[in-house]
């Protein structure tokens, strides 16, 4: 670990103020430590947010929520509110991580986590994100559970998030405070795919603040859940994820919401597979047509070619688990 | 001698260091409070081959708190005499010399260490050491063509029969390459040293599973008398293996702690355990069998690579399952290592044995997919009458009825043997067993036994404690021995300068050391039972020694309870302080029988028929170990070797980046192994019984062959859920899409 200072901020203008003076943000810290302890990760100084009052959970007044950036992990998913409006959120979150690490997280710090390409957390190894020119040691390395969408040849990193699937399905938005004031960005504008520059992860000004992140009110009756598919059953990142919410009225989709995770770049949407359900009847039949379209695009590396099929698979599942179906 | 009356022995008690362990006072090797201690980080090779050209250490030596940095540049003197003492350590080849040339021969090798008077401040100038290479082009992937042209050590033979004929002329034949990746120990506690020098004395506290296997290497390293030396180690928080031998940073330590003149402690990362010290070696396992209609095996041909480093020929037992285990007449084997740019393997649970029951015992589930015979009744058609490679009887060899009692209680009537024919929802349910062998070592072990005058005992023996619980199983014995209750026996281990033990590994502990403290337990007892009759002032005076027996610290004539005196009357009558016998056991000669210890392993397992997902569902073993001293520690062995083979079986991968030799999964996230959620009902039965023949005390070791057949039994069942024989481990999602 390189040397670095600290300070705890106390409201919101101190922050932002040590934030533009180049101060890392630090929440619950379960990301950046790591990160630090590998030397990937070396700030000058870090900026303790943990004081800042955003740790609120709500009910906007159309039905959506707003969930504070500070809000644990543990907290949004044991909210009523999250699940009985979106249960794939609590599902997503606590199919995250360990408890230890849930109770830690926060919300915030859950889309801003970096990637579990080993490689970009080797320091001796070649990472364009964490060294930009060094070139993508992945592209052509030890690459079963990287990405197959939304890769380029700089980088195959896969975006290592549950919650953010979830955001991404459900079209989520992020809110940001920053010296000149502040902004809201939709989900899928927030995350940047790599293209040449994958050290530039976030749509993130300097010294700019999550403030909390706001799920849309959708039509109600909505069901929605969250599908996980990874080696071991509990604390390990996806090999493919599956997030879906569907309402469904009159025995007609009308609404159809679907995210990946474990397989993009970025929490993949699905908006194919989308098209393919709105406006038909649920049936298995249109479960696995609609999954078909699922890895469209996708650029299978050496060692993942199993995740294009995996992921259909895991999409159609899903929908059926969700969208009701033998 | 009257025979014990036994109470502790066979009781299901918990560990008497349990306490100490979750209350964080047990004291493994990085707790140790050492006055004055500094700290030392290892700086390793980021190349796996080549030479180190330049090492630039001046920002690491402007940082504050750094004391002192060694690399090969330094020369620094060490004997590396031949330790024939290290009996362990592979037969051909030299063992790493630290810093003593240029040379790079893995990725992760120490080049050079730093110590600094914090921690934080020796990991950090580590991190600001400058090396550079002149590096080639590695060689660690054994599956690479032109690989096996290098071995410049001819392959391991045996032969029986006319294989090839045999295997001609069967009417059933089967082949199949098994391919079992490398697996890491992954033990909770990291391999630590702390060394401190005291003129000519070195006092080394190391996780071990060896003290005195330590004291010995560190003497020919250091090139001084093993008197000098004395290794401390009373707890290790796991090690299957990866504690027997003495590794290079027990040397960097000792010699950190020699140079800078200040006690030194150093602890291996998550990451360097991935290089620094040992692991289970990748195989490619190719069998053919050939078998009567009936399911007779007539013929198996055996080839065996596994990888081993540059430096170093590492084998194992692989070989010895294909010879014993069933009867077939013609075996042929060929075993070769192919060296590699990679560290030196080791030993690690069930070594080599486990992975030729991969290979045999999946052959063996093919063979009766093939033949239409059930597996077990396969298995009971090939029971050899007696040990195949020797003639020689068996000691005890009970695998049928494992096989019978296991079938019996896993409800194996209900497998349908045809596959994919059991469904729950969106699962494929299949069984699968495997047998398993592992022979029963012994050597030569001695003890320390003191009563003193408060009634209360105490034991030394050198050896270890890694987790089966030799502190609390050994207590049992000497307390039944000496008549004593658990609370009035302390056993203690751990120290090079207690009484010789073997190594703790290969499941000799309990046979070995328990055979020399039952000795010495049983030596202390006459001695005070022949103390009390020849004493006119005791009630038992003129007793025949031989009908007096020890019961809560009281001597007694066995039929007469109410004739007989405690231990402390007894010595304090005599003004003895104390009494004090030394243990031993020597093992007999191997030459009249074939001892080895048995098992069957039942699986049922859940795959998902779409996502490829194995879920385990049920386990089972059955084991022919002999006699049960600690049946609660015996099932913290079988049920944790259990959850080892699933990890196994389905999810541990040690993966190298073949194109510079990176291990890229060198942590316990992305080295994944069994967490609870994957781990279902487990049971273990033992078959009730004993086998003198072995020792003394009727075992025939326990920690090795729970893990021998598990992954097999998995990967069957796996089989019987879907129709895939899946021949590389881990069976991961790929393989089942």
């Amino acid at each position: 670990m390189h040397p670095f200072s600290y300070t705890r901020a106390t409201d919101t203008r101190q922050a932002l103020h040590a934030g533009r003076d180049g101060g890392r943000y630090i929440a619950g810290g379960t990301t950046l430590v790591d990160l630090m302890r590998e030397t990937v990760e070396r700030p000058r100084t870090l900026v303790d947010i943990s004081a800042l009052p955003l740790r609120e959970i709500m009910v906007t007044r159309r039905g959506g929520l707003r969930i504070g950036a500070l809000v644990r992990m543990s907290e949004a998913a044991a909210h009523r509110g999250v699940r009985a409006l979106y249960p794939v959120i609590s599902q997503a979150l606590e199919l995250s991580a360990s408890a230890q690490l849930r109770n830690m997280a926060t919300i915030g710090g859950n889309i801003m986590q970096r990637t579990r390409c080993t490689y970009f957390r080797d320091v001796t190894a070649a990472c364009n994100k964490r060294e930009p020119g060094s070139g993508c040691a992945a592209l052509h390395g030890v690459n079963r559970t990287h990405a197959i969408l939304g890769t380029s040849d700089d980088c195959v990193a896969t975006h290592p998030s549950d919650v953010a699937v979830a955001f991404a399905a459900l079209e989520a938005s992020v809110h940001l405070m920053g010296a000149d004031g502040e902004r809201t960005v939709p989900f899928a504008d927030f995350l940047l795919k790599p293209g040449s520059t994958p050290n530039r992860e976030q749509a993130l000004r300097p010294g700019e603040l999550i403030t909390a992140v706001e799920l849309p009110a959708l039509p109600r009756p909505l069901r929605s859940g969250y599908l996980k598919v990874r080696d071991r059953q509990s604390y390990e990142f996806a090999l493919t994820s599956a997030a879906v919410a569907l309402h469904i009225r009159h025995g007609v989709i009308r609404e159809a919401k679907v995210a990946a995770g474990g397989v993009g770049t970025v929490p993949w949407k699905l908006t194919a597979v989308e098209r393919q359900l709105i406006g038909r009847r649920p049936s298995d039949a249109l479960w696995t047509k609609a999954a078909e379209h699922a890895a469209d695009g996708a650029r299978p590396l050496q060692h993942n070619r199993f995740k294009v099929e995996l992921l259909k698979r895991t999409v159609e599942r899903q929908l059926r688990i969700v969208g009701g179906g033998k | 001698m009257s025979p014990q009356p036994q109470a502790a022995v066979g009781a299901p008690l918990s560990r008497v260091d349990g306490r100490l362990k979750v209350t964080g006072q047990a004291k493994y090797t990085a707790d140790h409070d050492i006055d004055g201690v500094v700290h030392a980080v290892i700086v390793d090779s980021s190349v796996a081959r080549g030479r180190i050209t330049g090492i630039d250490t001046r920002a690491a030596d402007a940082q504050p708190g750094v004391l002192g940095l060694i690399s090969h540049l330094d020369k620094p003197a060490l004997a590396y005499r031949d330790n024939p003492g290290a009996w362990l350590d592979p037969r051909s080849g030299e063992r790493l010399h630290v810093f003593q040339d240029d040379k790079v021969r893995f990725l992760g090798q120490p080049v050079a260490v730093v110590v600094a008077r914090t921690l934080e401040a020796a990991q950090h100038a580590a991190d600001l050491v400058k090396v550079s290479y002149d590096a080639e082009k590695p060689s660690t992937d054994m599956s690479a063509s032109g690989v096996p042209e290098n071995d410049p050590l001819p392959p391991q033979n045996y032969v029986r029969g006319n294989p090839e004929d045999a295997l001609a002329s069967a009417v059933v034949k089967l082949e199949g390459t098994y391919r079992l990746t490398r697996n890491h120990h992954n033990a909770l506690e990291p391999h630590a040293t702390i060394a401190r020098w005291d003129g000519e004395k070195l006092t080394v506290w190391d996780k071990t599973q060896w003290t005195v296997g330590a004291r010995d290497e560190l003497a020919a390293v250091f090139g001084m008398s093993a008197e000098n030396v004395r290794v401390i180690s009373p707890f290790v928080g796991g090690a299957f293996g990866n504690g027997l031998r003495t590794w290079p940073h027990t040397t960097i330590a000792a010699l950190a702690a020699r140079q800078i003149r200040r006690p030194v402690k150093l602890v291996l990362t998550r990451e360097q355990l991935y290089y620094g010290v040992g692991y289970r070696p990748a195989y490619e396992y190719g069998l053919r069998l050939g078998s009567t209609r009936g399911g007779r095996v007539t013929a198996a041909l055996h080839r065996i690579r596994a990888e081993t480093s540059s430096y170093e020929h590492y084998v194992e037992g692989v070989m010895n399952p294909g010879q014993m285990l069933y009867a077939t007449p013609h075996v042929r084997q060929a075993y070769r290592t192919v060296p590699l740019d990679v560290n030196t393997p080791t030993f690690m649970r069930g070594p080599g044995w486990s992975s030729a029951a991969f290979a045999i015992e999946s052959a063996m589930d093919e063979l009766a997919h093939e033949t239409g015979i059930d597996p077990i009744e396969l298995r009971l058609r090939n029971e050899p009458q007696e040990d195949p490679v020797n003639g020689l009887p068996w000691s005890t060899r009970r695998l049928t009825e494992c096989l019978r009692t296991g079938a019996r209680a896993f409800g194996w009537h209900r497998r349908n043997p045809k596959p994919r024919s059991r469904r729950d929802g969106d699962w494929l349910i299949g069984m699968g067993m495997a047998s398993g062998i592992y022979d029963t070592l012994r050597m030569q072990s001695e003890a320390r036994v003191r009563l003193d005058a408060d009634g209360t005992a105490l034991v030394q023996a050198s050896t270890s404690d890694m987790g089966p619980g030799t502190y609390t199983s050994v207590t049992q014995l000497a307390a039944d021995a000496l008549g004593l209750t658990m609370r009035t026996v302390r056993f203690e281990l751990g120290d090079s300068t207690f009484p010789p033990s073997p190594p703790h590994g290969g499941s000799q502990t309990m046979a070995g050391v328990g055979s020399a403290v039952q000795d010495g337990c049983d030596k202390l007892r006459q001695e005070a039972i022949k103390l009390a009759v020849e004493d006119e002032r005791s009630p038992l005076h003129g007793v025949d020694a031989d009908d007096i027996v020890v019961r809560g610290g009281r001597l007694h004539v066995k039929s007469n309870p109410a004739r007989g005196e405690t231990y402390r009357q007894l010595l304090a009558r005599n003004s003895r302080t104390h009494l004090e016998t030394r243990g031993t056991f020597t093992p007999s000669g191997d030459d009249r029988y074939s001892m080895n210890a048995y098992s069957v392993t039942f699986a049922e397992v859940a795959v998902d028929r779409r996502l490829g997902l194995v879920r385990m569902r049920r386990m089972l073993g059955v084991y022919d170990v002999g006699r049960i001293i600690s049946p609660k520690l015996a099932d913290s062995q079988a049920l944790g070797a259990m959850v080892g083979g699933v990890g196994q079986a389905l999810l541990e991968h040690t993966a190298t980046d073949h194109r510079d030799g990176r291990i890229v999964n060198a942590n316990l996230a992305d080295y994944l192994v069994p967490v609870n959620a994957d781990i279902p009902d487990i049971k273990a039965i033992y078959l009730d019984g004993e086998d003198l023949h072995a020792d003394p005390i009727g075992v025939k070791g326990l920690g090795e062959i729970v893990k021998v057949g598990v992954a097999p039994a998995i990967a069957n069942a796996v089989f019987n859920a879907t129709g895939r024989r899946v021949r590389d481990l881990p069976i991961t999602a790929e393989a089942l899409l």
